[in-house]
């Protein structure tokens, strides 16, 4: 009781914990070949991934699309080799590699979280300073990162955001993936990796502050690219479901926008990311930036935060064309044209139902 | 002629492009010793056989039956090297065992895809050159008729075969097939679980069918019970039954057991039937593989011959390691590097992924993946070009001479008789001048239009590379309706008409297939719309539409207003006098409407050019406004005279064509007499360098020069303006503006001179003498002087 009461209290929890139920489930129902260091076998974990049934339990999905990627992911990860999950922001990659993490090996928490100031220390060990100094080199004083935990446990660390590291950073990896040992000179000793090792890490492709990764390192990570969602349907359930938690969750005192705006709103998104109209007759020149899943999310809750603020309330074509400006044109004039070719070629041919949007959108460009 | 044991012959169920049933089928025939092979195919096809057994023809090949007469109706029976058809054709000539084909006869097959083609078989008719409409209905069958099935039942509800494929926890119907029919090696496998899936596919299907279907149902069961005669009449001929083995593609297996229904002579004499002939042609694998209504063995026919060679060596389990090497040596061809230890970890992962479905061996998609994975690090379109390869390969059969007397041969010969232009079929050239425009003194349709029609031909054979028909520039300029040709024929055009029978069965159907193929290539808005023009011209109205796609396409790319404007004008003909061709141009419409707003929208960017690009760019904008003013009613002209404006007042962008833009305002009375007055005193004002203000003047002169020379305010302030310039300035004016009027002709020149004579009170004759006579010599030294004129930095 109190401990639920305690978990209540955080802003998420691990996959581990989250659907600890299911996993318990899915490992009394398995009855597949398990592999060395994990927990269950890699039929199961596909299923607790993409959703299914283990004995009378229920499986939610975790993730909704393709999969395929997630059958190679995890074949990935049998043949014992690293994975790396590649994609736009705001394509899952984090949350698939914490819930792999979590079904193979039961601990979602070895985590390296990459920025532009993570050091080899993060990667390989450090030390406890005041040990060190007091005692000289010894196991004790010895603070191993969560890749050298993962490589003694025979589990999978994670890393996170792998190319927003330093390049020098990021080649500590190479020998650690292709020998599979930590040299510690100090101690005159070597950590093996037991079996069930494995590295998840992810890494974006389109973004600012990027380095590039190395040929070396990429060739020893199998690489899966995540795809926006792959149609209407899909992507606009993920933004429907998100704008209305969003909006109870803060509060915002505007109606949640119909379908209709929802609908027009992820057609203009779809249209631009992928350069063609969605019946495929057309194609359409894309603007410079992402115009990701998230950023449609983003962009439908700003105009309700206008609507309840400024508005009456209800979302109107105005506030709506204020935020797709903002969304779609952000290199000015290059988008701006972009942009304006799209309202004249497209969305004005459309008829009377997308009329009042693109007039407001035409004004709103000029 | 009741035989006693008619269930007992054998049965070999196969998909038609299967190298595990091939490998079955001769384990299988090796053991039984038939006599007698019976095969799904046309039984008058029967005498091709030792042709395609005969040593020197290299699969791909096809057999293929065409009608004689109109309208062509074609059917095709494609054989690679892991066919089972054909190995069996090869194990009963080497054997020494009678073969046969047994399958309706190609007359009754053709003249029964008239009757079901208009419910069934529609959309082919209007897809000509995409070889579906040579598709065999003969092959259609068992799982290759997934097509078929998801056709009929629309992409709503998902297709027997794509349930078959989730329920086996397949991503799709192929990969079910190779991995539960293609790698299963278990002797006799093979044909006990054909046969058994046959009988319950049937069991689920037949009775849909029956429903949605009837006439498909009733032609596989005509088709059918004819099989079932032919089975009855090789044990009648003395072919013990229990010596006999009939293969034939899996939905027919379970049909075929039981002989004792079968057709009857007065049955078969009902057929309808149509006089058809039959021939052997090479084909190719890409055309295979673009084929469609076949399943396995269609869209990968190298890779199938890659575990068809591995599986006669006897060690399929190489497949995969051959597969991602092919691919990998083709990635590193291409230049990207890519090492051994990836290939071997791509073999792994392709293992592993397998063994995730339980599978004995990867599958294509298995190798596809993996290779997407491993070698591409996760982006398709690095490896893409190399899995394409690999996959389709570029095998093209061939045949022993004199064996192919292709369709495209006949389809000429009978245009030739149609257009009355077989008295030319000589290797005398001669002349042929046409009038496109209908005849209205004829009666029929037909000889009203001959000459069009000839002109359709021609264009057409010109588009295949047959030299026959050369067009000569026409006398008449600007006369679109007339064509003038010389045509010869020469065995050299005989040859490239036999070597475009690869390219399609009929001249209309290769050349739908060239101009895609050329399509697909095209990567500039000029070429494609020079294709839409050569489309028109072959009168191609279904590739007009794709040219417009492709040519859309390009433009969304292109920022270029000079090659924009070129192919809008090009639209623009083909819309004006599509007509004469009877044409339907509407669909280009919408896309003329694009060019124009995109070469609108970027005319003010590429207006900041150098001189030498601004001629282009006059040429440009020429276009466009012809473009405006011709289709009014569509184009936005109002956005045209407003960034023309925009181009006009600015002062950043090159002068000569601000002072073009100006001058077309002023020719389509945009801006007013006051206004345009306004402009050339801004711009000619002393404080702008002499080279903007005279490029500007220029720029207004290229145009309307009659609107120019009757506004004496204009030619005022040009005079102010040369007054105003110190010498060295003047002497750069001078410069520009000589090049300005030196385009004027002598008569405008004069009626300068007059103008200025007359602003300046001097009598216009003297004026005219000066500029007109003879140069003197302190004259002619001050413009030598000039030729040492320092243009410093412009």
């Amino acid at each position: 009781m109190t401990e639920q009461a305690q978990l209540q209290d955080y802003m998420r929890l691990p996959a581990e914990i989250l659907y600890r139920e299911e996993l318990e489930a899915l490992i009394k129902a398995d009855k597949g070949k398990i592999p060395a260091g994990w927990q269950m076998s890699p039929r199961s974990v596909l299923t607790f991934i993409v959703g299914g049934k283990a004995g009378k339990t229920v499986i939610t999905p975790k993730y909704i699309g393709n999969t395929r990627l997630i059958e190679m992911a995890i074949a990935t990860l049998v043949t014992d080799r690293a994975l790396l999950l590649i994609g736009e922001p705001g394509t899952a990659k984090s949350w698939l590699s914490e819930n792999l993490s979590a079904a193979i090996y039961g601990n979602s928490g070895l985590v390296v979280q990459g920025t532009a100031g993570t050091s080899e220390e993060h990667v390989r060990y450090s030390w406890n300073y005041a040990m060190l100094l007091a005692n000289g080199p010894t196991p004790e004083a010895l603070v191993k990162s969560p890749i050298m935990r993962a490589m003694e446990e025979g589990g999978i660390a994670r890393f996170e955001e792998i190319s927003r590291c330093a390049s020098e950073v990021q080649d500590a990896l190479i020998s650690i993936l292709s020998e599979k040992t930590i040299s510690v000179p100090e101690l005159g000793k070597e950590t093996g990796a037991r079996k069930g090792f494995s590295i998840i890490a992810t890494a974006n492709t389109r973004d600012r502050g990027v380095n590039e990764m190395s040929a070396a390192l990429k060739r020893r990570f199998n690489i899966i690219v995540l795809p926006a969602p792959s149609d209407l349907e899909t992507e606009l359930s993920i933004v429907k479901k998100r704008v209305g938690e969003i909006a109870s969750s803060y509060e915002l005192q505007a109606a949640v926008p119909a379908d209709e705006a929802l609908l027009k709103v992820v057609t203009i998104f779809r249209e631009l990311r992928s350069g063609m109209t969605l019946d495929k007759k057309e194609k359409v020149k894309s603007p410079a930036g992402v115009i990701s899943t998230a950023e449609a999310i983003s962009l439908l809750t700003n105009s309700m935060a206008l609507a309840a603020s400024f508005g009456g309330g209800e979302l109107t074509d105005e506030d709506l064309a204020a935020g797709l400006q903002g969304a779609i044109v952000k290199d000015d004039d290059k988008d701006k044209l972009v942009w304006k070719e799209y309202l004249n070629n497209v969305m004005k041919k459309r008829g009377a139902e997308w009329r009042g949007l693109y007039q407001a959108c035409k004004e709103m460009n000029e | 002629m009741r035989p006693t044991a008619e269930a007992a012959v054998h049965i070999f169920g196969v998909r038609h492009l299967s190298p595990g049933g091939a490998k079955h089928l001769l384990d299988f025939l090796d053991e039984l010793q038939p006599t007698a092979v019976l095969i799904e195919g046309p039984a008058d096809a029967t005498a091709e056989i030792r042709h395609l057994t005969n040593k020197e023809t290299k699969p791909p090949v096809a057999v293929l039956a065409f009608t004689a007469d109109l309208p062509v109706r074609t059917a095709l029976w494609p054989f690679a090297v892991y066919s089972p058809e054909l190995q069996g054709l090869q194990w009963a000539e080497a054997n020494g065992a009678m073969a046969s084909f047994i399958d309706l006869p190609s007359s009754v097959i053709l003249a029964l895809q008239d009757t079901s083609r208009p419910s069934t078989e529609l959309e082919h008719d209007t897809a000509p050159g995409s070889g579906k409409a040579g598709e065999p209905s003969a092959l259609v069958t068992g799982p290759d008729k997934e097509t078929e099935e998801q056709k009929a039942h629309g992409d709503a509800s998902p297709s027997l075969y794509s349930r078959i494929a989730s329920a086996a926890g397949e991503h799709d119907y192929d990969m079910y097939w190779e991995r539960n029919y293609e790698h299963n090696a278990s002797p006799g496998a093979y044909r006990e679980a054909i046969l058994s899936f046959s009988a319950e596919m049937r069991n689920l299907s037949e009775g849909q069918e029956q429903r949605e279907q009837p006439i498909e149902h009733a032609y596989n069961y005509v088709r059918e019970s004819y099989m079932r005669r032919q089975i009855r009449d090789t044990i009648a001929a003395g072919h013990d039954p229990e010596r006999i083995v009939v293969i034939c593609g899996a939905y027919h297996a379970a049909a075929l057991a039981d002989v004792t229904d079968y057709m009857t002579d007065e049955e078969l004499a009902s057929l309808p039937s149509r006089s058809t002939k039959l021939t052997l042609m090479p084909y190719s694998y890409y055309k295979l593989s673009t084929m469609s209504g076949y399943g396995a063995g269609n869209r990968a026919p190298h890779y199938y011959q890659m575990m068809w060679e591995a599986m006669v060596a006897g060690a399929p389990e190489d497949l995969p390691y051959l597969y991602l090497s092919s691919v990998a040596r083709l990635v590193r061809s291409g230049g990207t590097h890519r090492s051994t230890a990836e290939v071997i970890e791509a073999v792994r992962l392709a293992e592993a992924l397998a063994a995730l479905h339980s599978g004995s061996a990867p599958t294509l998609r298995d190798l596809h993946d993996a290779a997407q994975t491993l070698l591409g690090h996760g982006d398709l379109s690095v490896i893409a070009e190399a899995l394409a390869r690999v996959d389709v390969g570029t095998a093209i059969g061939s045949l022993a001479e004199g064996v192919s007397q292709t369709p495209i041969q006949d389809d000429l010969n009978r245009l030739f008789k149609k257009l009355k232009l077989e008295k030319y079929k000589t290797t005398v050239a001669s002349d042929l001048s046409l009038d496109l425009r209908e005849n209205r003194r004829v009666s029929s349709t037909e000889a009203a239009f001959l000459d069009l029609n000839r002109s359709i031909l021609f264009h057409r054979l010109s588009l295949l590379g047959i030299s026959f028909a050369k067009s000569q520039p026409s006398g008449q300029d600007g006369a679109t309706w007339a064509e003038n040709w010389i045509i010869q024929w020469t065995p050299e055009v005989e040859i490239q008409v036999v070597e475009s029978t690869l390219l399609g069965e009929t001249v209309e159907i290769a050349c739908a297939y060239v101009l895609r193929e050329k399509l697909n290539e095209c990567r500039s808005i000029a070429e494609a719309s020079a294709l839409i023009k050569i489309a028109c011209q072959c009168g191609m109205a279904s590739q007009i539409e794709e040219g417009r796609q492709v040519l859309q396409t390009l433009a969304v790319d292109s920022r270029d207003v000079v090659e924009i404007a070129a192919a809008a004008r090009e639209l623009s003909i083909i819309i004006g006098y599509g007509d004469i061709r009877r044409i339907d141009t509407v669909p280009l419409v919408p896309l003329l409407e694009q060019l124009f707003l995109r070469g609108c929208l970027f005319l003010t960017d590429a207006a900041g050019c150098n001189d030498e690009a601004a001629t282009a760019m006059t040429a440009a904008m020429n276009e466009l406004n012809a473009i405006a003013l011709d289709h009014d009613d569509t184009v936005d002209g109002k956005l045209w005279l407003q960034e023309l404006l925009h181009l006009s007042e600015r002062d950043d962008r090159n002068p000569r064509l601000s002072g073009f833009a100006c001058a077309i305002l002023m020719e389509r009375g945009a801006i007013t007499a006051a206004e345009c007055a306004a402009e050339v005193s801004r711009r000619l004002s002393p404080g702008i360098p002499a080279d903007l203000g005279a490029g500007w003047f220029e720029g207004l002169s290229m145009r309307n020069r009659y609107g120019l020379l009757s506004r004496m305010s204009l030619w005022e302030q040009l005079n102010d303006y040369i007054n105003s310039l110190l010498d060295n300035e003047f002497v750069r004016a001078l410069v520009f503006l000589r090049r300005a009027f030196s385009t004027f002709s002598p008569r405008e020149k004069t009626m300068i001179a007059e103008l200025l004579g007359e602003l300046w009170g001097v009598n216009s004759e003297q004026a005219a003498e000066i500029l007109t006579g003879e140069l003197k010599e302190e004259e002619t030294k001050m413009l030598d002087d000039l030729n040492e004129f320092d243009f410093e930095d412009f």
